[in-house]
C-alpha cells in the first residue's frame, strides 16, 4: 500500500501549513478583486441600474448570467458527494471534500446576484415569507421567490452536508493540533470520539443526507431554468431546460473542480491523494456531461429551424447563430462541445495539462453559454420594433470579475481551516484496499 | 457519563479487530464496544449492533416539512386571495416547487438534529476509554464482563498490539 493512515493524516496537516508569501499575495488579489467588484456594487446602489447597459428589451444581462453561471458552478460538490456516494463511486473520496467547499461558497456567490439585481436591495428581506402588519405574503407562483427557496435550501443542505463530513476529520486533526487551531477543530469535531454508537448514527444519517441531497441537486437547477422557461419569450420558453440546464451545471461545475484541482495538489503537496486517474475520472464526467449539452444544442436548434420561415423562435435561434452575438455563440461552441470531445481520447485524459486547459474552456463556455440564453433572446423578441443590442458596462464586468474575487477569498480561506480530503473516508478506502492486497492497514 | 471497568485492546488492522469482537462475543462477553477512525465494515458487521434509530426523526421531519410547505404557500395565498397572471389562487404546479424545498429542508434539519442527539449519546452517554490515537489510526475494543483475564486472553489471541485494564 502505498499510503498508511498515518502519513495521510501527516499530508493534511502539511496542507495546512503556515502559509507563505504566494498565499497571501493570492489571498490579497482575491479581496481586492472583490473589494472592487462591491465598490462597482456601491455605485449602482447609490446611483441607480442606469449605470449598468441593461435597456429594454435587454431587462437581464452579465448579472443575471453571473447568477446561472454560479449555481451551476455550486453543482458539482453535491454531485460528487451525495449522487457518487449513492452510486458507489470510490474515485469520489479523494475529491469531494473540496468540490463540497466550491459548492458552499458557489452559492454564497450566486445568492447576491437576485439582491444586486433588485432595484431596492434593501427591501431583499420583502423576498421571504415574513408575517407583517399589513398580512402580506410573498408571491409563491413567482420564478424569483422558487429561487429563494431554492437556493437557500441548497445553501443550507450543502452547509449542513460539508460541515457533518467535516466532523470526524476535525477530531482526527485536534488530537494533535495546538493553538487556535485545537479550539477550531473541537468545535468543528462536535464531541466526536468515533466510538461504534457514533458511527452507527452517522453513517445512517450520512445516508438520509445524500438522499436528500440528490433530488436537490436537480431541483435546483430546474428551477433556475423555468425562470427562463415559463416566460413566453422565444429562445427561454422550452420543455427541455431543465435537464439541459442540469447537465451544463454539471459540466461547468465538474470543469471547475478540476481547475481548482490541479494547481490545488500540487500546492498543498497532495500528488499522491489526488491522482492522476481521479482527474481522468473527473474529465470523464465532462465528456458525459458535454456530449448531453451538446445534444441538447442540436436539439432545441433543429426544433426552432423546423419551424416555419416567420416564426420568432426560428428568428431567435438564427439571430443566435449569425447575428451580432454570432462570434460568442461559436465560441461556446468549441468550448463546450469541441473541446469536452478531446477528451474521448484515453491519451488526452492522461495528461493534466490537457484536462486543466480544456476544463478551463468548458468554464469561458458555460459562461457564454448562460449569456447566449440570457442576452441574445431578450435582445430578439419578438417585437422587431424592439430589438436592440446590449453590451455590459464597466461596471457589471466588475461585478463579473469582483464575484470571482469573492468566491476565491472564501475558498483561499476555508482550503487552510478545513481538511482538503476526507480522511476518514480514505482511512476506509485504504484499509480496504491493504486487506484486498494482503498489507497492514496502518503500515507506514 | 461513569468510568467502567473492562479491558481495552488496541488493534492496527480492522480484520484483527473484527475478529477479537467475534471472539469475545463468543467468549460470553454481551458488552462489546468499539473506537475507530473510519467505519470498517467488516468491525461493524462483527459488532451486529441495530441499525440507527434516526430513519424515526427523519421522516417524521420530512413531513413536518411536507405539511409546513403546504400550510405556507396553501394558507398564505388564502390568507391574501390576491389573482395573479390570471392563475389560481391555490396553484399547485409552481407551489409543488416550494412544497419540495421546504420537505427537504425540514428533513435535512430534523436529520442533523437525529445525528447529533445520536452521537452525543453514542460519544457521551456510553463510556469508552478516550484515547486519541482512536482518531488517528487504531482501532479500540472494550469489553465489559466478569472475568478480565479471559478478555485480555481473546484480545492478544486476536492480534491486540495492546491490552490493557480500564477501571
Amino acid at each position: 500500500m502505498s499510503l498508511s493512515f498515518e502519513r495521510l493524516e501527516a499530508t493534511v496537516r502539511a496542507a495546512h501549513g503556515r502559509p507563505g508569501r504566494g498565499y497571501f499575495l493570492l489571498l490579497f488579489l482575491a479581496a481586492a478583486l472583490a473589494a472592487f467588484g462591491g465598490w462597482a456594487y456601491s455605485l449602482v446602489v447609490r446611483e441607480g441600474l442606469y449605470l449598468t447597459g441593461l435597456q429594454r428589451p435587454g431587462g437581464w444581462g452579465n448579472l443575471i448570467t453571473d447568477f446561472v453561471f454560479w449555481v451551476g458552478i455550486a453543482h458539482s460538490g453535491t454531485l460528487i458527494s451525495a449522487i457518487l456516494f449513492l452510486f458507489r463511486a470510490k474515485f469520489r473520496t479523494a475529491v469531494y471534500r473540496v468540490a463540497e467547499m466550491m459548492t458552499v461558497f458557489a452559492v454564497m456567490t450566486a445568492g447576491l446576484y437576485p439582491i444586486f439585481h433588485l432595484g431596492r436591495p434593501w427591501f431583499a428581506y420583502w423576498l421571504f415569507p415574513i408575517p407583517n402588519d399589513r398580512g402580506l405574503w410573498v408571491n409563491f407562483r413567482s420564478p424569483l421567490i422558487w429561487d429563494v427557496f431554492a437556493i437557500s435550501t441548497y445553501f443550507t443542505v450543502s452547509t449542513v452536508f460539508l460541515l457533518v463530513g467535516v466532523a470526524p476529520d476535525a477530531a482526527a486533526l485536534r488530537d494533535k493540533a495546538t493553538g487556535w487551531r485545537k479550539k477550531l477543530y473541537t468545535l468543528l469535531a462536535f464531541g466526536w470520539r468515533g466510538t461504534d454508537e457514533q458511527w452507527r448514527h452517522y453513517t445512517r444519517a450520512y445516508l438520509f443526507f445524500a438522499a436528500f441531497a440528490t433530488p436537490l441537486v436537480v431541483s435546483v437547477h430546474s428551477v433556475v431554468s423555468w425562470d427562463f422557461a415559463v416566460s413566453i419569450l422565444p429562445g427561454w420558453h422550452s420543455t427541455l431546460f431543465p435537464p439541459y440546464f442540469v447537465a451544463g451545471a454539471i459540466l461547468s461545475g465538474v470543469a471547475m473542480v478540476i481547475v481548482i484541482l490541479v494547481p490545488l495538489r500540487k500546492w498543498l503537496h497532495l500528488e499522491e491523494i489526488i491522482t492522476p486517474t481521479h482527474l481522468d475520472m473527473l474529465s470523464r464526467l465532462v465528456v458525459l456531461t458535454s456530449l448531453i449539452v451538446t445534444y441538447s444544442y442540436v436539439t432545441e436548434i433543429a426544433t426552432a429551424l423546423g419551424e416555419p420561415a416567420n416564426d420568432p423562435e426560428r428568428s431567435t435561434f438564427i439571430y443566435r447563430m449569425t447575428g451580432d452575438y454570432a462570434p460568442l455563440f461559436w465560441l461556446m461552441v468549441a468550448c463546450n462541445c469541441v473541446g469536452p470531445a478531446l477528451l474521448l481520447a484515453g491519451r488526452v485524459r492522461r495528461s493534466i495539462a490537457a484536462i486543466f486547459t480544456i476544463s478551463l474552456f468548458v468554464n469561458v463556455g458555460m459562461w457564454l453559454e448562460r449569456f447566449n440564453i440570457v442576452v441574445t433572446s431578450l435582445a430578439h423578441d419578438r417585437l422587431p420594433f424592439n430589438w436592440r443590442t446590449y453590451t455590459p458596462s464597466w461596471v457589471e464586468w466588475a461585478m463579473t470579475f469582483g464575484a470571482f474575487g469573492w468566491f476565491f477569498f472564501w475558498f483561499l480561506i476555508g482550503i487552510k481551516l478545513l481538511p482538503p480530503v476526507s480522511i476518514a473516508e480514505m482511512k476506509e478506502e485504504l484499509a480496504h484496499e491493504a486487506h484486498s492486497s494482503g498489507e497492514v492497514a496502518h503500515a507506514g | 457519563m461513569p468510568a467502567e471497568t473492562g479491558v481495552l485492546g488496541s488493534f492496527g488492522e480492522p480484520g484483527a479487530a473484527a475478529r477479537a469482537v467475534r471472539a469475545l462475543k463468543a467468549g460470553g462477553f454481551a458488552d462489546v464496544r468499539a473506537a475507530m477512525p473510519a467505519p470498517f465494515p467488516e468491525v461493524v458487521a462483527a459488532l451486529g449492533k441495530p441499525r440507527s434509530a434516526v430513519d424515526f426523526v427523519t421522516f417524521p421531519g420530512a413531513l413536518l416539512g411536507l405539511l409546513c410547505g403546504i400550510g405556507l404557500t396553501v394558507g398564505t395565498s388564502l390568507a391574501w386571495p390576491l389573482v395573479t397572471g390570471g392563475k389560481p389562487i391555490v396553484s399547485i404546479p409552481p407551489f409543488a416547487i416550494v412544497i419540495f424545498e421546504v420537505t427537504v429542508l425540514i428533513g435535512s434539519l430534523a436529520n442533523l438534529g437525529a445525528l447529533a442527539l445520536g452521537t452525543w449519546h453514542g460519544g457521551r452517554a456510553r463510556f469508552f476509554p478516550a484515547q486519541a490515537q482512536f482518531n488517528a489510526d487504531r482501532i479500540g475494543v472494550f469489553a465489559t464482563g466478569p472475568d478480565p483475564l479471559l478478555a485480555e486472553r481473546i484480545l492478544r489471541e486476536s492480534g491486540a498490539e495492546e491490552v490493557s485494564r480500564v477501571g
